[in-house]
């Protein structure tokens, strides 16, 4: 297995370029002391009376965090989908399939990539944190250890399943023009947003219960379940622990299945160069025997 | 070492959709000898190498390695390969690079960053080594390539087209080092579509075109049994009296110049002896027909066979 290899590569050839520096650290240390600065001299501020008064509702920081899970998704999905699309128009791919399996190459870019992602994300989420603490407060009291355990994991799974579903479009695609419609496989996971406020408003219907356990829809749905719940009934009814175990599982499982589906489209993709695929193709591609 | 072989392939066959790539293809690589992998562009050469380099599986026939290791992750680490589609991470600097693609190969770290730094200075690349590969000519991103195939000292080095988009000088230089691989005793697979260009350097030739093998064998030999000569010449004064000398045809003649060919029954030597004694001679070359001659008049009787 030479996996370890492939994602320290991609992590800190990524890691390491000027872009990233000033987008991870920079920037949001500039708008930090910004921020700081113009509150500081205005005295603006929140005391620690008025602090402690109104923690937020646990809904929201599911909500932020779902947020923050599409946008930097998004980001680091878009940077693997170039990753591969540029892989495959320079030809390197074939050298690199000399040395390593296309496994290795595709979940080493989508891993490798993904951490130099939510490295980003951190900083930024931070960045966010310091800054709203500024206007209003936003203790964390509220979140208890389930929520501690569970949004990490549902945020980093489903971190990597958005990441390797733009690798998919990366895979199938001729040039960043030629998508079609297999270019919007990586909104799949999106959807779940549009009915935030239903979710918040009812996190426990059938149908949504159901939802949760279908990979792509897994993590937007969950955080905000689980984000949601205790707010709604007072009696402190949480989430029951199997469904957040199951869920976790089928999401593990999606990724582990969404990335194998890649790399077979990649794998039978790259040797046809210059031909985008269709929906009937990606099937086909998919399921194709390659090794 | 002539006995042994490293590499065989026994009748490999690979059709994608309608296509016949690959029909029936066996032949030998052996250590210590070049052997060349010619034929036209979409001749099959490019298939056969993606099966071997197993990018792609053969619908039929086998491919066997009897390199010192039998694990097959292992064998993938002792071959190296020059891919004919050219391609580098851009934005990645050259030493980096070349560690990280021996690492891949299973060379250690420590290891892989000495003989990346020896590799660069033989090539002439010392300034360009911290440089991004982007800011590199084509001739030089091209030598980081051939680095990249054999700086883990592979026991089988696949070159696909390793001369094209080269200039003469590079050439050279890439000529130089293929021989030296061979002289270390490593397999080398040569393909390419120029075969004149590339005939002087292999020991065997494998001549492929539309998927089928078309001759095979040591090149000396190969050349031997077509017999001709092509004779270039020369001269001062009237030559239209060379195509009546026995043995001449295929005469072609403008001012001062004649080109044609000695059948096989008329040796060079007594052709030399028939020359006119009032000519003057300028330049004159008698060699075996060149590869590709060979190739072309092996398909033409094919195609008169088929007729």
């Amino acid at each position: 297995m030479k996996l370890h290899k492939v994602i320290r590569w991609e992590f800190l050839s990524h890691v390491r370029s000027k872009q990233f520096l000033i987008m991870t650290l920079l920037l949001p240390a500039i708008i930090a002391v910004a921020i700081f600065a113009i509150t500081l001299s205005k005295g603006i501020g929140v005391s620690a009376s008025q602090a402690n008064a109104n923690p937020p509702p646990p809904f929201i920081i599911g909500l932020l965090l779902g947020l923050i899970l599409f946008i930097g998704a998004f980001m680091s999905g878009v940077m693997a989908m170039y990753a591969i699309i540029k892989e495959k128009q320079s030809r390197v791919v074939e050298l690199m399939l000399s040395s390593v399996s296309a496994w290795d190459l595709m979940a080493g870019k989508i891993i490798g990539l993904g951490m130099a992602g939510l490295i980003q994300v951190f900083t930024w989420a931070a960045t966010a944190y310091f800054v709203a603490n500024r206007f209003a407060s936003f203790p964390l009291s509220s979140l208890t250890l389930v929520h501690w355990i569970t949004f990490p994991l549902y945020f980093i799974l489903g971190y990597l399943l958005i990441a390797s579903m733009f690798a998919l479009v990366g895979a199938a695609i001729k040039d960043i023009h030629s998508g079609g419609a297999v270019g919007l496989i990586g909104f799949i996971p999106y959807l779940p947003m549009v009915l935030t406020p239903a979710i918040v408003e009812n996190p426990d219907m059938t149908w949504l219960r159901i939802a949760g356990f279908f990979p792509p829809f897994t993590p937007g749905i969950m955080m905000l379940r689980i984000g949601a719940t205790p707010m709604v009934s007072e009696g402190a009814r949480f989430v029951p622990l199997w469904e957040i175990a199951l869920s976790l599982c089928t999401l593990a499982l999606g990724v582990f299945l969404m990335m194998r589906f890649t790399t077979k489209v990649f794998h039978v993709g790259m040797l046809m160069y210059g031909k985008s695929a269709s929906f009937r193709e990606l099937w086909k591609w998919g399921r194709q025997r390659t090794t | 070492m002539q006995d042994t072989t490293s590499l065989t392939i026994q009748n490999i066959s690979k059709t994608f959709d309608t296509v016949r790539a690959v029909q029936d293809v066996s032949f030998e690589a052996r250590p210590g000898q070049i052997l060349g992998l010619l034929g036209p562009n979409g001749a099959g050469k490019t298939t056969t190498i993606r099966m071997i380099m197993g990018i792609m599986q053969p619908d039929t026939g086998t491919i066997g390695f009897s390199f010192a290791t039998s694990d097959p992750v292992s064998i993938r680490e002792r071959v190296g390969y020059l891919p004919e589609e050219r391609g580098l991470y851009g934005d990645a600097k050259i030493h980096d690079l070349l560690v990280y693609f021996a690492e891949l190969k299973g060379v250690d770290r420590n290891d892989a960053k000495r003989r990346a730094s020896a590799w660069i200075d033989r090539m002439d690349l010392s300034d360009w080594a911290t440089k991004k590969v982007e800011k590199l000519s084509k001739g030089m991103q091209q030598k980081v390539q051939f680095i990249a195939a054999i700086l883990h000292q592979p026991d089988l080095v696949i070159l696909d087209e390793p001369f094209s988009g080269l200039d003469p000088v590079h050439q050279d230089v890439i000529k130089a080092f293929i021989a030296e691989l061979r002289d270390d005793g490593m397999t080398v697979l040569l393909s390419s579509h120029q075969m004149n260009r590339v005939e002087e350097l292999c020991d065997r030739i494998f001549l492929i075109h539309r998927g089928q093998r078309v001759l095979y064998g040591n090149l000396a030999e190969i050349k031997e049994s077509f017999g001709d000569h092509v004779v270039h010449m020369r001269f001062d004064g009237d030559g239209s009296v060379l195509s009546t000398l026995p043995g001449v045809c295929e005469f072609t003649h403008s001012e001062g110049c004649a080109d044609f060919v000695l059948s096989q029954e008329h040796a060079p030597d007594a052709f030399v002896r028939q020359l006119p004694a009032d000519m003057t001679i300028r330049a004159l070359h008698i060699d075996r027909p060149p590869l590709h001659d060979i190739f072309v008049k092996t398909i033409e009787g094919r195609i008169d066979e088929t007729a």
